[in-house]
């Protein structure tokens, strides 16, 4: 594995080969933080749907944050993002001379989602809340990358969590924005994005 | 020993039955069985429970596919459909769904179908010809909030005004989860995710006490005007093992209003075994 840059690549890809084409890799977690790197092809090139698909492969379907039934909260694919969108008008995006369509300022709706990296005392504090709600050991592994679903969040700890954070930060988080938050990092980029607007 | 070989099949809910399967992972110790049950999920599915923390997760990750595979098998009558076979996908909003074969001789039956699950309780609610939501959760199940604080944040006034009117915190805590499993059972029902009908835009309410607690309705009413929400929607509401309070809601198929909802409860364990058991409705301990 040493030294690639996603390593959930190869896992997932292994599986999903013959199938369902949104069971991919998240790079959600992978994109640069510094927009002017983004490396283009991979996420410019490609199907615009695919991240969309990928997002929504993350959400749990069960009740809001389980997966195996229908999730309310986590259920539906949340790729409107127009802030996050705007950022990419600052960026020159044009490779070898071309530019890509889908990113030009307001001409269609953002699939993407960046996640420009929330401080790190947030992701610990979500991470403690999130600790707090499910009852983890303090030496359980809960980091920006962990799902709330895979951490065992049901609906009603998953919207418990939500709360935790609105008092902790002094922010409300609407249901839209609410559905979106899969992963501790998802709620803490979130926080900020709030924080920033307050 | 158990037989692996064809499952039984079953009779299809009528239109005005629900089914409701529910399966105890406490119950399920088996490391055969479990694998069995690996090998009936599609690629997507492994990669999900695998990615799920902890053995007990995994484990209650896995019964829920199971459940949901072998139950809907069971329910054709058509023999190209077997647990393994069956392809799953969400729909716009995410809810989950099945992708039916199509043929010219054979035609799928209007099968609805919703999972929830808690860590000790896995239910499948199944449906011909109406949307299913069901929510379970343990009585026992603590908040960590106040309650009134979340259902103040959360819920409707009226609601908030129900709760906030029984003096005896462990019933409030009762009456708080049951009404969360209500409303969670009616947003999946509906399939168009949290955000589709957020928990303050309805009111649940319970109908005039009457003699028969079973036949008490549960209405929606929607806050907003002019609103998206439908309310042709009934609810039943069981309790499961004695430690689970579950919601399923469902079309009302003009039905006279009132009238309560035949609910089928089922305990099973995928592949082994299940038993009918009566349909109880929740008591105030």
């Amino acid at each position: 594995m040493g030294g690639t840059p996603v390593p959930h690549v190869e896992q997932f890809t292994k599986h999903s080969k013959s199938f369902d084409r949104t069971y991919k890799p998240f790079p959600l977690y992978n994109i640069p933080h510094t927009l002017p790197a983004l490396r283009p092809p991979l996420y410019l090139c490609s199907n615009p749907f695919s991240l969309s698909d990928l997002i929504s492969s993350s959400l749990s379907h069960s009740s809001m944050a389980s997966v195996a039934g229908s999730s309310t909260l986590m259920a539906s694919i949340a790729c409107r993002k127009p802030n996050q969108a705007s950022n990419f008008n600052a960026v020159s995006l044009s490779i070898k001379g071309r530019s890509f369509p889908s990113l030009k300022s307001g001409s269609a709706p953002s699939r993407f989602r960046v996640s420009c990296a929330a401080k790190p005392e947030t992701v610990d504090k979500v991470c403690s809340i999130v600790r707090k709600q499910l009852a983890l050991p303090e030496d359980s592994a809960v980091t920006g990358e962990s799902k709330f679903a895979s951490l065992g969040a049901d609906s009603l700890d998953t919207v418990e969590i939500v709360m935790g954070l609105e008092e902790e930060f002094g922010i409300s988080v609407e249901e839209e924005s609410a559905q979106t938050i899969a992963t501790v990092q998802d709620a803490a980029d979130l926080i900020e994005k709030l924080i920033s607007k307050n | 020993m158990f037989c692996t070989s064809a499952l039984s099949p079953l009779q299809l809910p009528s239109r005005m039955e629900t089914h409701l399967w529910y399966v105890l992972p406490n119950e399920v110790k088996s490391q055969s069985l479990l694998s069995q049950y690996v090998d009936l999920l599609s690629p997507l599915e492994k990669d999900h429970v695998f990615s799920m923390r902890g053995e007990e997760l995994q484990k209650s990750a896995l019964l829920a596919r199971a459940l949901v595979r072998t139950t809907i098998a069971r329910y054709q009558i058509h023999s190209r459909v077997s647990p393994r076979s069956l392809v799953f996908r969400k729909n716009a909003h995410g809810k989950p769904e099945v992708i039916w074969e199509q043929s010219d001789d054979w035609h799928p039956p209007p099968l609805h179908f919703n999972l929830s699950h808690t860590s000790s309780l896995i239910a499948c609610g199944v449906t011909v010809g109406s949307p299913i939501g069901i929510d379970v959760e343990e009585k026992q199940r603590t908040m960590k909030s106040n309650i009134l604080s979340f259902a103040k944040r959360y819920f409707s006034c009226e609601e908030v005004e129900v709760l906030s009117a029984i003096s005896d915190p462990e019933v409030q805590r009762h009456e708080f989860i049951k009404l969360w499993t209500l409303k969670e059972a009616y947003v999946k029902a509906l399939g168009t995710g949290f955000s589709g009908a957020p928990f303050n835009t309805f009111t649940i309410r319970f109908g005039v006490a009457n003699p028969n607690p079973e036949d008490s309705a549960i209405v929606i009413v929607p806050l907003e005007k002019p609103t998206n929400l439908t309310t042709n929607w009934q609810f039943a509401q069981v309790q499961l093992a004695g430690s689970h309070y579950a919601a399923i809601c469902r079309q009302n198929d003009g039905l006279p209003g009132g009238a309560s909802m035949k609910v089928i409860v089922r305990k099973t364990i995928p592949l082994v075994e299940e038993h009918c058991v009566p349909s109880i409705v929740p008591v105030d301990d």
